[in-house]
């Protein structure tokens, strides 16, 4: 177990020291995305927004996978845990997102067969011990998930499994920066960009955003030294006036990423078009499954094509994810949607916003 | 969405559970003693007050590194009744069983349940054994209750936590939980994690005995320490705060926690408790524990405060703060 490793970036006197620099530093009124659901649950589990001055606000964005999941994907899994002699799988999170008018939970409670599963590899071992039945995987992920889900398309086909498939409603993180920058009244004046997504797809994947967008950007690990360490940078950027893509998390994240899991990932899959929660469309922002594989795609097994269904009525998750809203600016906030009988995703998903803030904050 | 089922989460002892027994038992059973949501009932029988408590165990798997389902089902039922402020004396099992389960098994469980009454110095005194079709019940299912005399004098409770108070607990935390939870999912780590499962009645004899002034005993269980907190503060109408530097975590439970992403205040305890004692028996109340071969870790890590009732709040190691609210949904089902 590496737990010095996770201690070195707690160090309380080094995170102190970094508070204070930043707080020496920062005078302009800054608002800093962090673009990943661990940074939000990071950042609050630390008490790090107490932390900071008051200049700095702290966006969460849109890397939270089960709240960037569109309504129709949501109803697809309902959809699919209704079926006769199909096992649904997925990670635990997504069983209690509403849809209209269900969630997985409420049809696992009525005898539909709905799994929580740690790894997409426990869904093709249930689909092996289960050859009578069907076995669909809820793909909601972005490029850390993606390359296991490959992985195990590719076994299951080595394998000539049958019986299993997945429903892609995975993500790709730069296409969403970039739809961000583009989308009227988001201010951000720096990006804390997912430490875990680069290590895959390394720091040259978001060469392409800055360049156009000259927009601050930096990698962070997930320890409270690491993001402090980014957010001092990201202060220094915007005091200097001078934008940069920088990696604070060198430890992990190299310039090119894991090659050989991209090269897994592109036998598998292909870039297309995904529907995102409260943004809408993001041309090139999914991964669909290649032609060669489509006896997996579960989509296409069972002819599964919902139409785009309006999200739930006075839910901000799109606008929270945005960086345009605050939960507590939402009116259902801790009022008709709360953890235990959540209206939206990002009150559902340990991840999500208004569940990190009704959680960790007074 | 509300639901009109049963859902894992109601058996999580976090909030869904708590709003289960508000909502739909409490006003059904209707009494005081049940209305003190402590670990046990107190009650006054011919001028003696007796603690009597009750819980079921349906650990997966059954058996696991630091214990069974047996000597959980026996000390779990010790402490509640031990947290009432009581010295347990007697104790009944019913045993649930699924056909076909293996006859050795049942010795191995019966046999710890044995030894652990012994060790704690109860005795089991009734029980029942039923037996369901294969694929009704998952091996063996166990519920204890037990009973126990209050000395004259002793009164703690939940609703006890006084400003000022220093909040003790007797040892590391999550033991039990990543133990359970690791065996389960087959995690192969080289850790020496295990059950923290142990009776902690000499412990609270040895507190009690010493006279020193103790508010609130509670064993955070199920839900962990986090919720456990959450119920006192909102039982005696006080903010607590914690530090999160003392707080006792093994390391490689901490590195388990890291890995899967849970947090070690809601994992569950099956052999710690926390004391609630105002800030002059504070240091003594503390050698007591550390003296007792079940809470050689034992620690401060908070404080009760005035302000903001019913809140938890916890100082992190990098000087922030943040609440700690309770469990809300079932971090881990079928964890005791
Ligand atoms: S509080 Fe609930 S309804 Fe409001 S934005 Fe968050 S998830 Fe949606």
């Amino acid at each position: 177990m590496g737990l010095k490793y996770v201690d070195e970036y707690r160090d309380a006197s080094l995170a102190k020291q970094l508070i204070s620099k930043i707080n020496d530093v920062s005078e302009k009124p800054l608002r800093l995305m962090e673009v990943c659901g661990t940074h939000t649950m990071s950042i609050f589990r630390h008490g790090i927004r107490t932390v900071l001055p008051g200049n700095i606000t702290l966006l969460a964005g849109p890397g939270c996978p089960v709240c960037v999941t569109a309504q129709k994907d949501i109803d697809a899994f309902i959809q699919f845990a209704r079926m006769d002699d199909v096992i649904v799988t997925t990670f635990g999170d997504l069983i209690k997102v509403p849809g209209s008018g269900s969630s997985l939970a409420r049809e696992q409670s009525l005898g539909a067969d709905v799994r929580i599963v740690y790894s997409v590899f426990d869904a093709t071992n249930i689909a092996k011990e289960n050859p009578g039945q069907q076995v669909v995987f809820c793909g909601v992920g972005f490029e850390t998930t993606i390359p296991t889900i490959a992985a195990s398309v590719l076994t299951a086909s080595g394998d000539g499994l049958e019986n299993f498939s997945i429903y892609s409603a995975n993500k790709l993180t730069p296409p969403a920066l970039a739809a961000l920058m583009e989308a009227d009244g988001v201010e951000i004046d720096g990006f804390i960009l997912p430490g875990h997504v680069s290590v895959i797809t390394g720091t040259d994947a978001y060469r392409g955003t800055f360049e156009k967008y000259d927009i601050p950007s930096v990698i962070s690990g997930f320890e409270p030294v690491d993001i402090l360490k980014a957010v001092l940078m990201l202060v220094e950027q915007n005091e200097k006036g001078v934008p940069a893509l920088e990696n604070a998390y060198p430890r992990a994240v190299s310039d090119q990423g894991n090659t050989k899991a991209k090269i897994i990932v592109d036998q598998v899959f292909e870039i297309c078009d995904a529907s995102w929660r409260g943004i809408g469309t993001i041309p090139q922002s999914g991964m669909c499954l290649k032609d060669a594989f489509h006896s997996f795609d579960a989509a296409i097994k069972f002819a599964m094509d919902l139409p785009d269904v309006p999200e739930p009525k006075g839910c901000a998750c799109g606008e929270i994810l945005m960086g345009l809203k605050t939960p507590k600016e939402c009116k259902l906030y801790k009022k008709r949607c709360t953890p235990m009988d959540p209206v939206g995703p990002c009150m559902v998903s340990s991840e999500g916003a208004c569940a990190a803030f009704i959680k960790y904050s007074n | 969405m509300k639901t009109d089922k049963i859902l894992l989460d109601h058996g999580s002892g976090g909030k869904i559970s708590h709003s289960l027994f508000s909502q739909l038992i409490l006003p059904l059973f209707e009494n005081s003693a049940l209305a003190q949501q402590d670990d046990g009932a107190v009650l006054e029988v011919g001028g003696q007050q007796l603690a009597f408590s009750t819980d079921s165990y349906v650990v997966d798997p059954i058996f696991f590194p630091g214990g069974n389902i047996g000597d959980l089902a026996v000390n779990g039922t010790i402490n509640d009744v031990s947290m009432c402020g009581a010295h347990p004396l007697f104790i009944s099992a019913g045993l649930i069983m699924e056909e076909g389960f293996p006859i050795e098994d049942l010795k191995v469980i019966l046999k710890t349940m044995a030894h652990a009454a012994k060790k704690a110095g109860v005795q089991i005194v009734t029980g029942d054994t039923k037996v369901v079709p294969r694929g009704k019940a998952d091996k063996i299912f166990i519920n204890t209750s037990g009973i126990g005399l209050i000395p004259k004098g002793v009164n703690v409770s939940g609703n006890h936590a006084k400003p000022g108070d220093k909040i003790i607990v007797s040892g590391t935390i999550a033991d039990h939980g990543i133990t359970v939870l690791s065996t389960r999912e087959g995690l192969k780590f080289d850790s020496d994690v295990k059950s923290d499962s142990a009776p902690l009645n000499h412990m609270v004899k040895a507190i009690l005995d010493s006279g020193c002034d103790v508010h609130v005993l509670r064993d955070p269980t199920r839900g962990g320490l986090g919720t456990t907190l959450n119920e006192i503060a909102s039982q005696s109408n006080v903010q607590i705060q914690i530090f999160e530097e003392s707080l006792p975590v093994h390391n490689s439970v901490k590195g388990i926690c890291e890995l899967l992403g849970f947090d070690p205040l809601y994992i569950a305890n099956e052999g710690k408790l926390i004391a609630f004692v105002p800030e002059d028996d504070a240091d003594k109340v503390l050698k007591i524990i550390q003296q007792d071969e079940f809470g050689k870790d034992a620690v401060v890590i908070g404080e009760v405060k005035e302000s903001n009732p019913g809140k938890v709040v916890m100082q992190t190691a990098i000087g922030g703060l943040r609440r700690v609210d309770m469990l809300t949904g079932e971090q881990l089902p079928r964890i005791c």
